[in-house]
């Protein structure tokens, strides 16, 4: 019955007119930022609620990160008599990589599935409609506020990370496994260079923080006005993101040439 | 009868729907429904559930927009707004939501300012004077510092009222303001809207398939089926012949136009 | 009020995030040296082997400055430029070698001060240098060598 050419015809147009929707839903978010008045009470709550309240998540997370790349990296290098480099091992794959995506992903499932759910709740119970009828441009009230935030924490949590990261495996690799401290501090400040990996990673993050920020807010604010809705912005906020993340990782990657 | 003879006073329909035409999901919603709300009038649409009572109170709160029609609300044309125009229309608009719609990470208090707070430059001191006396209009105290998951139903419901009156708008739209609510409630609440059409002279129009206080309190009823309007006075209603609406008012038509009969013999 | 005690929350908050960004960028980007730069030195090499711009320059093991550039000059020579701090006293005679960490790690450039009363200065050419320890041509002479004796 169904064809699978017009399956996929189906599923390409589909997919084009959601990249349309969620476009366009960024291009009316960035129009309101330069819309008075400056949420900055609301953007600041957001901020708690999506950074602070992810400190203790991404901080054990990253701990437990750069502990495990500590061992592996290790046993590895150790056949080849060049543990002394562990620094430069955990500290490169995290700051370039590892940081960005993996904060990346545990802030979407963390903070952007709870903005999707919100908002979509929000939905759910009218609220927006509420604020409509108030004559309150619901995204300048709800969505630009926690799109902010998020943008603006990702970096923040991502460096918090690493830095865990990189004390994780410097537990693992100093303290249980014997190397010189001196020496994996060294290898880290000897290969970690500032414009390439630093900047590289703020902006990764920062990037990343944009991608969350956006799909979580418009997943919520266009989903369904019922309990499955929510539920349904929840999940694709998690999947679409996470998948997003991965794949931009690469782009941003090529593009800054690292 | 002081409501029958506030209906007579104001003629000039505040809220006018022309042909209005809405499918959704494939369906007709609305197929050349037309009626007019008239101002200083207590409106209630009626219908049997899935007739599009909340969506023709979406319609001219411009929420929702009709396939092909016209609304005017106050003189002004919807159709051809875009939001920016639609918010200024609000303004004149209040609108009390079925279960409320007040933000739920914000006290009662902030709720209720936020319209005032959003779109007046009132001092802090002259906003909280606002605030409590549409709090003291709706008849709550002590609740200014609660969120709205910590009141109970009825209480939720007259705080959205606050709310919907702060900026006091020329018209208020109610959808479903009794459900769910016990009797005593959907008293007060029907007290509450009645009391504020004839004190601050606002066109109210209410969605409701609570009979009896529909037509208690309604000025005109427009009743919702074969998916456009017939519309009338309670009274018309109730002595209706057509067999559809004799059924859907039921019993309480026939009370009520005992009480009606009854007032009339006592005068 | 309950919002003053939230801001200060998340001012602790973002000062912990931008302490760890200047933390990674102080102390492992070492900023330090590529953002201040101090004096510029060429050497020119036979070999350079692995090294690799960014590459740092020590003296007696103490980091010094970094490669900031190589390039192969017109008689097919490397030519390696220098960021060395700028409060150093070098003599003109100061030689440069390339050295490897350990015997597959990362190269690097050693300058070993000579006894001459001129200093260097900004853009100089480091007369005396050593090239990188070629293991296969060690290798090679020492097979080579080795045959030859007998």
């Amino acid at each position: 019955m169904s064809n699978p050419v017009s399956d996929l015809g189906r599923q390409t147009l589909g997919f084009v007119s959601a990249l349309g929707n969620i476009t366009r839903f960024g291009s009316d978010v960035v129009r309101n930022l330069f819309r008075p008045p400056p949420r900055i009470a609301r953007t600041i709550e957001a901020i708690y609620d999506l950074g602070f309240l992810s400190l203790v998540l991404i901080a054990t997370s990253g701990f437990a990160v750069g502990a495990v790349l500590g061992l592996q990296g290790y046993t590895t290098l150790v056949r080849f008599g060049a543990e002394q480099s562990l620094g430069a091992v955990v500290g490169l794959s995290l700051i370039r990589e590892l940081g960005p995506v993996l904060t990346g992903l545990l802030v979407t499932g963390r903070a952007g599935s709870s903005v999707a759910a919100e908002i979509g709740a929000m939905v759910a119970t009218e609220q927006l409609d509420g604020l409509r009828m108030m004559s309150v441009n619901p995204i300048h009230f709800v969505v630009l506020p926690k799109a902010v935030a998020m943008t603006l924490v990702m970096p923040l949590l991502s460096a918090i990370f690493i830095v865990c990261a990189i004390y994780g495996g410097y537990i693992v690799g100093v303290e249980l496994l014997g190397l010189d401290g001196g020496a994996y501090i060294a290898s880290l400040e000897d290969s970690v260079d500032f414009r390439e990996d630093i900047v590289g990673s703020v902006l990764k993050a920062w990037i990343f923080g944009m991608i969350i920020g956006l799909i979580s807010t418009h997943r919520g604010y266009t989903s369904a006005p019922n309990a499955a809705g929510v539920s349904r912005a929840t999940t694709s906020t998690v999947v679409i993101g996470s998948v997003t993340i991965l794949f931009s990782d690469y782009f941003i990657t090529a593009l800054w040439g690292v | 009868m002081a409501s029958a003879q506030a209906a007579t006073d104001g003629d000039e329909a505040h809220v006018v729907c022309e042909s209005i035409h809405l499918g959704f999901g494939g369906r007709d919603v609305f197929v050349d429904l037309n009626c007019e709300m008239v101002a200083g009038h207590v409106t209630v649409l009626m219908g049997t559930s899935g007739t599009g009572k909340s969506t023709l109170l979406r319609l001219i709160g411009g929420l929702q927009r009709p396939d092909a029609g016209s609304i005017r609300v106050a003189g002004s044309e919807l159709s051809g707004l875009a939001e920016v125009g639609l918010a200024e229309v609000r303004t004149r608009l209040g609108m009390l939501f079925q279960n409320g719609a007040l933000l739920d990470s914000m006290t009662i208090f902030d709720n209720v300012a936020l319209p005032l707070r959003e779109h007046t430059k009132l001092a802090r001191d002259q906003i909280a004077a606002e605030v409590r006396d549409r709090l003291d209009a709706v008849g709550l105290e002590d609740v200014e510092h609660l969120l709205p998951g910590e009141l109970s139903g009825g209480m939720l419901r007259r705080a959205a009222l606050a709310r919907a009156i702060i900026e006091s708008p020329e018209v208020l739209l109610c959808d479903e303001p009794f459900s769910g609510l016990d009797p005593p409630n959907v008293e007060r609440i029907e007290g509450l809207l009645t009391r504020l059409n004839r004190e601050r002279g606002l066109t109210v129009i209410v969605t409701s398939h609570h009979m009896a206080s529909s037509l208690r309190m309604g000025h005109r009823i427009i009743l919702l089926k074969d998916k456009a309007a017939v519309s009338g006075t309670p009274r018309e209603l109730a002595m209706s012949e057509d067999s559809e609406i004799h059924d859907f008012i039921g019993a309480d038509g026939a009370a009520y136009l005992k009480t009606l009969s009854d007032a009339e013999a006592a005068s | 009020m309950q919002s003053t005690r939230r801001d200060f929350i998340v001012g602790v908050f973002v000062v912990i995030g931008l302490g760890a960004i200047a933390y990674l960028s102080l102390q492992t980007g070492g900023v330090s040296y590529t953002g201040p730069r101090g004096f510029e030195l060429v050497a020119t090499f036979d070999e350079i082997g692995g090294l690799t711009a960014r590459a740092p320059v020590v003296i007696s093991g103490v980091k010094v400055g970094q490669v900031t550039d190589i390039v192969l000059d017109e008689d097919l020579r490397a030519r390696v430029m220098l960021d060395v701090r700028d409060d150093l006293e070098l003599s003109i005679d100061t030689s440069a070698s390339i050295r490897t960490s350990g015997l597959l790690g990362n190269q690097f450039i050693a300058l070993e001060p000579g006894g001459e009363i001129d200093m260097l200065v900004n853009g100089d050419d480091l007369d005396f240098t050593e090239s990188a320890l070629n293991l296969e041509a060690l290798i090679g002479a020492f097979v080579h060598g080795s045959t030859e004796d007998d």
